[in-house]
């Protein structure tokens, strides 16, 4: 018998049967049904992130559970009533499962990078809930974590205010925009949908009136802004989790050997490949539409990078650097 | 019974026992979940129910129930068990979810739920769009385990320039920058505290024992700050002038930078935070003609040798 039950053992820790999944998600909507009487089965299925036939399926289970002897007077009271749940006699679950450390670390960390978001709104509500959390759940779970993490000062954008406002209320702007990729400003009207924060910088994806198209502005780089006090409909166009960059048909393969010290151009932009030379230096293959940002790129690297391909982008690269050259007589 | 039902039962019946109880206690109490069939498949059952218990987080204790220590005993700790009270605010509970709903880090988010309970009602109508992006880092559970346990670590380790070593090192603090997490620790090797970027980690972080505590007035965040001086607090001044195109954006990146004059053609002079050893010339070469080094003469020196490397390339 005992090679049979390490069998089973061994599958059931492989595999959480569906049973502790459904229970972890009891324990943890059961305390707040009964501390929210009349909490709609719509309402608690969004905020548990849960279907609505899972969460009645589980609370179904639910009423039929209770204390020895499992008489009427024992078991847990669940009352669903036009679209609304009341749970009584379950004292005993009123109060929610204790974090784990892993996911008090887990939530802790990822706040404490939200908190130090320049420019957030919801950085004075997360900075005293982490203070409600170091406090509620105390070294036990948290260890020494609250001391020693934190988040570096990041550039404030005085924009991000205005262009806030306008996503949510659909207003048209007016801006001045510094683009990197062409080294120049340029005055356009946009039509601000999103605005995100992806890897250290604020986005926003809006219609651009001036090139007809959508296109994904980067907040810190817009100079100035006015609201047009024109409304407009909104294309549904996509803001956290997209691409940061598009290649578009017009796009020129540009391939690079970079050397030590200019390794980090390929952690820091989306590369199409990347190949180890013998050399010891890194091969990489980017797609740009515009060579302008390259060329400054370039100058940046100096002897640590060198261009293989398109030769045009040498010859820039060349004569932009005779052409600073000259501001110092 | 279905599992689910038996499962329910068991902590329940636990939470609510004064003493700890016996497997037999438990198998005649719960007698529809446990009392069928032989007593080892009813006993083999109720340790697979006490594995998944454990494994979501229930802390169920073994006690010896005589003083013989013959006959064992399971209980359910209720200060062990229950989270504690902490009342949050709807915006709170709201950021919070932001906060783990834009890493991508599904767990977490199952974990800011433990929290709603204690919070007032409400929440739904904060609770949009997250408006912001990342993705689940692999590596920053492990150290933040080992910085709230004051570990040492050991993992492989690329630097920026592409060297690979192994790293062996107390885990001191984690900070965040420009969306990148830092392990802040102090390296054996090299006998000084360094910072190391979790994405540059390969294989994950193994604890190798005990770390040590952080210097006096330590906070992490400095081990991470940069600028174009490079990293760490900047110790002298540097003299650069920018293009009216140019110079808006310029004076805004740099902390500690300040306009010193702007000349008639509206190009304007800015006083930087520089580092001795830590050159600033590729940053202004990156803006191209739109700056030129102004102060001090080696600077301006280094940045025209730069610019006719290149031209003679």
């Amino acid at each position: 018998m005992a090679p049979e039950h390490d069998r089973r053992g061994g599958v059931a820790r492989r595999q959480p049967p569906k049973a502790a999944e459904r229970l972890r998600r009891l324990l943890v909507v059961v305390p707040y049904l009964v501390r929210h009487p009349g909490t709609t089965v719509s309402e608690a299925a969004e905020l548990f992130g849960t279907s609505e036939a899972d969460l009645l399926g589980d609370l179904d289970l639910l009423f039929v559970s209770g204390l020895p002897p499992y008489g009427p007077g024992d078991l847990i009271d669940v009352d669903i009533q036009d679209g609304r749940i009341w749970i009584g006699m379950a004292d005993y679950f009123a109060r929610p499962l204790r974090l784990t450390r892993s996911e008090a670390l887990a939530i802790y960390v990822r706040a404490t990078a939200l908190a130090g978001v320049p420019g957030l709104e919801e950085a004075r509500a997360l900075s005293t809930a982490l203070a409600k959390l170091a406090e509620g759940l105390g070294p036990d779970t948290l260890g020494e974590l609250p001391e020693r993490v934190g988040a570096a000062a990041g550039r404030a954008v005085e924009t991000l205010g205005t262009l806030r406002e306008a996503a949510a209320a659909h207003q048209r702007l007016r801006i001045e925009y510094y683009a990197a990729s062409g080294a120049e400003t340029t005055e356009r009207e946009i039509d601000p949908e999103e605005v995100f924060f992806a890897i250290g910088n604020w986005y926003v994806t809006a219609w651009d009136h001036r090139s007809a198209q959508e296109r994904l502005f980067r907040a810190d780089r817009i100079r100035s802004v006015v609201t047009t006090g024109e409304p407009f409909e909104p294309r549904g166009l996509q803001g956290a989790g997209r691409p940061l960059y598009t290649p578009g048909q017009d796009d020129v393969a540009v391939t690079l050997r970079l050397g030590p010290d200019a390794r980090w151009v390929a952690e820091y932009y989306e590369t199409v490949r990347e190949t180890e030379l013998d050399s010891g230096e890194l091969e990489i293959e980017l797609s740009s539409g515009r060579l302008e940002w390259l060329e400054r790129l370039l100058l940046r690297l100096g002897t640590n990078a060198q261009v293989v391909a398109p030769s045009e982008l040498k010859d820039r690269v060349r004569e932009l650097a005779s052409r600073t050259r000259k501001r110092y007589g | 019974m279905h599992p689910l039902e038996r499962l329910v039962n068991l902590v329940a019946l636990l939470l609510e026992s004064r003493l700890p109880l016996t497997f037999e206690q438990i198998r005649s109490k719960l007698a529809e979940g446990y009392g069928h069939g032989d007593l080892a498949s009813a006993k083999r059952m109720f340790e697979r129910d006490k594995d998944v218990l454990r494994d979501i987080g229930v802390p169920i204790e073994v006690v010896a129930t005589d003083a013989w220590e013959v006959e064992q005993g399971y209980s359910i700790d209720k200060v062990r068990y229950y989270l504690p009270e902490i009342a949050f605010t709807p915006e709170e509970v709201s950021a919070l979810f932001v906060a783990v709903r834009s890493a991508g880090d599904v767990s977490a988010e199952d974990a800011v739920r433990k929290l709603l309970s204690g919070a007032e009602g409400g929440i739904l109508a904060g609770f949009g769009g997250s408006g912001l992006a990342g993705g689940p880092d692999p590596n920053l559970r492990q150290a933040a385990e080992a910085v709230a346990g004051q570990r040492q670590v050991i993992f492989g380790y690329r630097t920026s320039r592409g060297e690979r070593s192994e790293r062996r090192v107390d885990a001191l603090g984690l900070a965040v920058r420009s969306g990148h997490w830092y392990l802040v620790g102090f390296d054996q090797d090299r006998g000084e505290i360094r910072s190391f970027r979790l994405s540059r980690i390969s294989g994950g972080l193994a604890i190798s024992g005990e770390g040590s505590e952080p210097p006096d007035g330590f906070r992490a965040a400095d081990h991470v700050q940069a600028g174009p001086w490079g990293p760490g607090e900047p110790r002298s001044t540097a003299t650069v002038a920018f293009s009216p195109e140019v110079a808006w954006w310029a004076t805004g990146g740099v902390p500690g930078s300040e306009v010193v004059a702007t000349r008639p053609d509206g190009w304007v002079e800015l006083r930087v935070p520089a580092q001795p050893g830590q050159s600033l010339a590729p940053w202004i070469l990156s803006f191209g003609p739109d700056a030129e080094a102004v102060d001090p003469p080696e600077l301006r020196d280094e940045v025209v040798a730069r610019l006719e490397a290149i031209v003679g390339s």
